[in-house]
């Protein structure tokens, strides 16, 4: 489904559909037992890392490995005022803090390009975690913290609540002059300037609205993880898992890096849990299978198909 | 518009499919004790999770297996154990969510532990919340001590730098005249530990700390530090760091001819592949250690049980008794129970004391009880990792000064 298809009056079956997914997701805690909560948890923690990542890198072309320093900023900043103030203001500011530090990252480092920007944003995850390593060695004297603990539940509603926000977000930029300038860009920057697109701001925006979401599902992630330290926060994982599920589930379209990030977080899930010893060697091979044959994702794929099975239909008739 | 309706209808299925699978609940039969963990199998700790408590449980539950498994009374007879393994990837947020789902879902009848010190931080309170009993293997520190004043289902079995390592290694250093120390620390919660509780031990027996150093984890050359403490000509370095770190100190102490009276350096000197990896250079170098096979007939049993016919590197001094004796008395404690009740068998913890391999065994206030460890502080000797202290365990005398390093081989 493309995004412009969301605006006709002939969508209202897909507003319709979402609007039903959604009902049945706000009730799964109170019909379901515990563990799904838990594991919709995680696979809501990266279906927000994943559509933020598209929001800024799908649509300008640039490649951030940074959501692991957003979404830990947002894990430390719940560690460190989690308690002290009431949870949904942890939460904003999860997000503010990573929304500021994207500013000033993007101000000094989106002049780069292609693998420049990628390897500095990557650099900034280890970069990250060493300041905060080197700070709780040589100033608080102590290394790691325990988070205040919350309830299945509450983390669950909090990531559906970013979750829809996020959604509606993305819904709003792509809807907007905005999201046409983000796509000039990604299509041809220096073009994009000449008419007239004031690209550096526009990057910069997109790359702190994106880091807001990060840092606020951090800050509700911390919450679960009960203890944590400069390198459980900062862990590079979580810069990759978000390209890997939008290449897999296909960046052009909205709902493509969801079904990606929905189906490699229950892909692993099913594979830690039952074939913990070959876990990695089944992952990759899929991946590498999915890369080298779905260059435009599954979604890709199946458009592909039920374009060729529409195709048919009219043609037989 | 009815292909739309179609493939609308299609996105709905599965979804309500996939919702409806993840609520799904898997039943166990009560035949057998299940017993899940959350372990490294992938990731940057498989190695440590590897060589550290796995060895030890395998080993462990299939002896118990092979008589039968444990007796529960409330079902009148044994019960055989059953492993129930997920891989966390070295990641806590995974650890995390998959202690969650063996307790939540698969409903295991206990839960052993994950590996590492952050790993068993995060995982205490979890257990703890949903009141299943957790003992630790591989993790220990001081700040766990605060914490289970709040976690009465948590026993910590290994043991750590001021239970009652350091205590020990003061005491014998400043009965040998160590005057001064140079510390080299890890950069992590470990690492800040150790050097920590060093700071408060060793002045009680004279020892001046003259310098101290920090490695970021990962840190290859370790040269500039080893030339400042040769430079500082302290009596004693201690390198507070992983085998990454000892490893290689140890290699840049023999390059660069820096001798100190006493050498400490753990995790890692306490392994069977230190030994491996340096040869006859290790004599005289110290490390942790929690017993030796020459202590009692128990223990060589065990020593034989876990090593005899498999390589040296395998071997740890410090970690796999402790755990051994850890099983040895969870088994105990259900068996008195005669119930898989937690809340039953946690009190018997927390009050009984049983016989492991160790010899009378107990926890106090959910540490296991220092005068239950049969030995602290290790040294190479011969070939062997002996203990030297506390004296009252030692199979051998403490050596100091330490024997020079072997002279390096003139390049041909």
């Amino acid at each position: 489904m493309d995004i412009t298809t969301l605006t006709s009056k002939k969508s209202l079956v897909w507003w319709v559909i979402i609007l039903i997914i959604f009902i049945l997701l706000a009730f799964v805690p109170l019909y379901a037992p515990g563990y799904a909560a838990i594991l919709l948890i995680s696979i809501l923690m990266y279906v927000i890392l994943t559509v933020s990542w598209v929001m800024f890198s799908g649509s300008t072309g640039y490649m951030s490995l940074a959501p692991a320093v957003f979404f830990g900023v947002g894990i430390y900043a719940s560690a460190i005022i989690g308690g002290k103030l009431p949870f949904p203001i942890v939460v904003g500011i999860g997000g503010l803090a990573s929304f500021c530090l994207a500013l000033l990252v993007g101000a000094l480092t989106l002049r780069l390009r292609g693998i420049y920007f990628a390897i500095f944003t990557f650099g900034l995850v280890m970069l990250m975690a060493h300041s905060l390593l080197f700070w709780e060695l040589h100033v608080t004297g102590t290394r790691g913290r325990f988070v205040i603990v919350m309830g299945y539940n509450t983390i669950y509603y909090y990531l559906l609540g970013i979750f829809v926000l996020l959604l509606l977000t993305a819904y709003l930029i792509n809807r907007s002059r905005f999201g046409l300038a983000l796509q000039s860009i990604g299509q041809e920057e220096d073009a994009a300037a000449h008419t007239g697109v004031n690209v550096t701001m526009l990057k910069v925006t997109t790359f702190a609205i994106s880091a807001f979401f990060m840092g606020a599902a951090g800050a509700v992630m911390a919450t679960k993880w009960t203890y944590i330290d400069p390198f459980i926060a900062f862990n590079p994982f979580y810069s990759f898992m978000p390209v890997v599920m939008a290449i897999f589930g296909g960046m052009g379209q909205l709902f493509g890096p969801i079904i990606g990030a929905v189906i490699l977080t229950y892909l692993e899930e099913f594979l830690i849990t039952k074939f913990a010893e070959l876990y990695m060697l089944i992952f990759g091979t899929i991946l590498v299978i999915a890369i080298l044959y779905l260059p435009d994702g599954l979604v890709g794929l199946i458009q592909k198909m039920w374009n060729r099975y529409s195709e048919r239909k009219h043609a037989d008739t | 518009m009815k292909n739309k309706v179609l493939l609308g209808l299609l996105v709905v299925t599965v979804a309500v499919v996939f919702l409806v699978g993840v609520c799904a609940t898997n039943s166990l039969a009560k035949d057998k004790i299940v017993v899940g963990m959350a372990r490294p199998i992938s990731g940057w700790m498989a190695v440590i999770g590897d060589s550290a408590f796995r060895p030890v449980y395998e080993t462990w539950v299939k002896e118990v297996n092979a008589k039968g498994g444990i007796y529960v009374k409330e079902y009148g007879k044994k019960l055989p154990i059953e492993l129930l393994i997920y891989d966390d990837k070295s990641d806590v947020g995974t650890m995390t969510r998959l202690t969650e789902k063996l307790i939540v879902q698969d409903k295991v009848d206990f839960l052993w532990p994950a590996c590492g010190t952050a790993f068993v931080f995060a995982q205490a309170p979890i257990a703890n919340k949903h009141g299943y009993i957790l003992l630790t293997a591989e993790g220990g520190a001081t700040q766990v001590k605060e914490m289970l004043r709040s976690l009465p289902y948590v026993f910590v079995g290994l043991s750590f730098s001021d239970w009652y390592q350091l205590p020990v290694f003061a005491e014998l250093l400043g009965e040998k005249g160590a005057k001064t120390a140079y510390i080299m620390y890890v950069g992590d919660l470990f690492g800040i530990e150790y050097s920590g509780v060093a700071g408060i031990e060793f002045p009680k027996h004279g020892i001046d700390i003259v310098g101290i150093s920090s490695v970021p984890p990962g840190a290859k050359d370790l040269s500039p530090i080893i030339k400042k403490a040769k430079a500082s000509n302290a009596d004693v370095f201690c390198c507070f760091g992983y085998p990454d770190q000892v490893l290689p100190a140890t290699g840049t102490s023999i390059a660069l001819g820096f001798n100190p009276k006493a050498w400490i350096g753990g995790p890692g000197a306490n392994f069977g592949f230190y030994h491996t990896t340096f040869g006859p250079a290790v004599e005289g170098v110290m490390g942790f250690t929690s017993f030796s096979p020459k202590q009692s007939a128990a223990a060589k049993e065990l020593a034989d049980k876990l090593y005899a016919g498999k390589p040296e590197e395998i071997q740890d001094f410090w970690g796999h008794p402790l755990y051994w004796a850890s099983l040895e008395f969870w088994k105990q404690a259900i068996e008195k129970a005669g119930t898989l009740d937690q809340k039953v068998i946690r009190d018997i913890m927390a009050t009984q004391k049983f016989k492991t391999v160790l010899g009378p065994t107990w926890f106090e206030n959910g540490l296991m009880a220092k005068e239950c460890h049969t030995g602290e502080i290790g040294q190479w000797q011969k070939g062997m990792f002996e203990v030297v202290g506390p004296k009252k365990h030692a199979t051998a005398k403490f050596v100091y000064p330490k024997p020079p390093w072997p002279k390096p081989k003139p390049k041909k």
